[in-house]
């Protein structure tokens, strides 16, 4: 990955009236990286990346988006970002093809409409009208609105939200196979599932501040939630005889003696001691289950509150 | 201008597949002109009466309802979010709206006179090109106002409510439903200020007298101004969003595309301005 800044932000704020949305805050998004914006709602997200976008102005700080000021480089900005908005419609009559060629119009660069369709799975319903589209077919249109233009920078603006869970599948295939071309992608979400999977970098926003950024798993090791191995065994175990394994911080056995719990602050080396331990004891494993840390714990220990508050 | 292009052709398609803008821009007029028809009977004066009331008729609604109330309607649905964040001004937006009104509604002007002519034998006009350009100038310039309309109202409710306030007042008080000579005292001083009155006008002169358009300059040159302050009225107060909302006090930019009649108001009343005859 390349570490020339695609976008720079400093110092960045966005007063509405007498509501601080955006209370002064810094990143920097590199070429070719898919970076998250996670928090509830209302926690600024929406307006941070609708600055960057050239959508609304700045209140303070700064703001580079590939090396263009938003506020005033607004065209030219506009001409090579690809954004898929948040709450955002097109005409009840307009053919799926009609909308691609006519956004495709707006732009200096646009690729073909075929292309597009077939990538997007939409070739079927390219002579669909608008209205008649399903919710995730509705989505899947907005993506390739805002490849359209071929951008090498994408905003994606909670493209899941209000989604069921197997087109918010689809969507996040599509996102991978963005991010596989080495497209930079700024995406807002409110799914930890999303962040996790999606992003190499996460910023927890929260009141209009960054509480936590790194990559996921950095903000999970940061948790002072620990990783948890449930084992279940065929033959109930004694719990006097069990041995202390090693960074395990606490162990539990169930009533029956067969669900046993252990919280580790490594537990890829916990669970292979234990494992090592069951076979030596000739005792038969029936289902094993790790759980780390998630970003929600992580967002919950930070803020206090829940993403869907 | 490829945007230009795109966005007319857009539009043009979306337009003649709505039910609705087939049925208020061609049949209903098309009904009305036939019912009055019949009623009235076939002498020529009528007829061309009838002619100029389906006219504004038409020109009203398109300006009002086609340009305003879509324009607020493509705003309330979000419509309008999308094309913000492409490169892209409002401008196309706007051209696009005036130019397709006239693309649509100007074989329904031809299409009416030349079945007032075949079925009711009025006189075609004497300047028949001059009539399409002023009748055109009227239709973009009412547009324009709808436009302005569109981009004040901060509701479909309040739009709906300034679209009332000033369809009603024309289509009645501008001569197209009433004539002209029956208008007395307050009435008549309240006519002189409606800007309709001055395309209806414009209209008797060429279809009864066989006028110019330069006969006319001064309403011609009312709706140019009408369309070019209005064009960048609407221009200067676009909004994108429903959630971008305007001040209360910006709603006064209306009365600043109606100047040119107002003005013109005035001056008839001081007996300052010299019409052909009508």
């Amino acid at each position: 990955m390349s570490t020339s800044p695609v976008i720079q932000v400093q110092a960045l704020e966005k007063r509405y009236d007498k509501v601080e949305a955006v209370k002064g805050i810094d990143f920097q998004v590199a070429e070719g990286e898919v970076f998250g914006l996670l928090g509830p709602n209302g926690a600024g997200k929406t307006s941070t990346i609708e600055i960057l976008e050239g959508l609304r102005p700045r209140t303070g700080g700064e703001a580079r988006v590939l090396g263009f000021d938003p506020d005033r480089q607004t065209q030219q900005l506009k001409d090579r970002i690809g954004v898929c908005l948040q709450a955002t419609n097109l005409p009840a009559k307009i053919r799926v093809h009609e909308a691609l060629d006519l956004f495709g119009s707006f732009y200096t660069r646009s690729i073909s409409t075929e292309q597009l369709l077939k990538r997007l799975q939409l070739w079927e319903k390219r002579a669909a009208f608008y209205e008649t589209l399903s919710g995730g077919q509705k989505q899947r249109l907005a993506l390739a609105l805002a490849l359209v233009n071929d951008p090498q920078l994408l905003f994606l603006d909670e493209p899941t939200t209000g989604l069921d869970p197997q087109i918010r599948l689809e969507i996040h295939g599509l996102i991978e196979e963005m991010k596989s071309e080495k497209r930079t992608v700024v995406l807002t979400t409110h799914y930890i599932e999303e962040a996790e999977r999606l992003c190499d970098r996460v910023a927890i926003i929260d009141e209009g501040k960054i509480v936590a950024m790194g990559t996921p798993r950095e903000l999970q090791q940061k948790s002072r939630e620990q990783s948890r191995i449930d084992i279940v065994t065929a033959q109930p175990l004694n719990a006097a005889a069990l041995p202390q394994w090693p960074e395990a911080l606490e162990s539990k056995l169930d009533e029956d003696g067969r669900s046993l719990t252990v919280y580790s602050s490594r537990p890829a080396r916990t669970l292979f001691e234990i494992m090592r331990w069951l076979d030596q004891q000739g005792l038969q494993l029936e289902d094993v289950h790790l759980k780390r840390p998630t970003l929600e714990d992580v967002f919950v220990e930070l803020t206090g509150k829940k993403l869907r508050d | 201008m490829k945007t230009y292009l795109a966005i007319i052709a857009m539009d043009i398609r979306l337009a003649l597949r709505l039910r609705a803008v087939i049925f208020f821009n061609y049949l209903f007029p098309l009904i009305f002109f036939f019912a009055f028809a019949m009623f009235m009977g076939r002498d020529q004066g009528n007829i061309a009466y009838v002619v100029r009331m389906s006219v504004t008729l038409g020109v009203l609604g398109s300006g009002f309802f086609g340009a305003g109330i879509r324009a607020i309607q493509e705003r309330e649905l979000n419509i309008l979010r999308r094309y913000k964040v492409t490169p892209i001004t409002p401008a196309p937006l706007l051209v696009g709206s005036m130019v397709t009104g006239w693309i649509i509604f100007l074989p329904y002007i031809v299409l009416l006179l030349l079945l007032a002519h075949y079925l009711y034998h009025m006189q075609l006009p004497a300047h028949m090109f001059d009539l399409l350009v002023f009748i055109s100038l009227g239709l973009i310039a009412f547009r324009a106002l709808g436009l302005v309309i569109a981009s004040v109202a901060n509701t479909m409710q309040e739009g709906t409510i300034l679209v009332q306030l000033f369809y009603f007042p024309m289509l009645l008080l501008g001569g197209a439903t009433i004539p002209e000579e029956g208008f007395r005292g307050v009435m008549k001083t309240i006519h002189e200020f409606v800007p309709a009155t001055y395309l209806v006008r414009g209209m008797r002169g060429m279809m009864a007298n066989g006028q110019t358009l330069v006969e006319n300059w001064l309403p011609t040159l009312a709706l140019v101004v009408t369309t070019l302050v209005g064009g960048l009225i609407a221009l200067k107060l676009f909004r994108w969003e429903k959630e971008e909302k305007i001040r209360s006090s910006a709603k006064w930019w209306v009365l600043v595309v109606l100047l040119p009649f107002i003005v013109m108001g005035v001056l008839n009343r001081l007996g300052w301005l010299k019409w052909p005859s009508q």
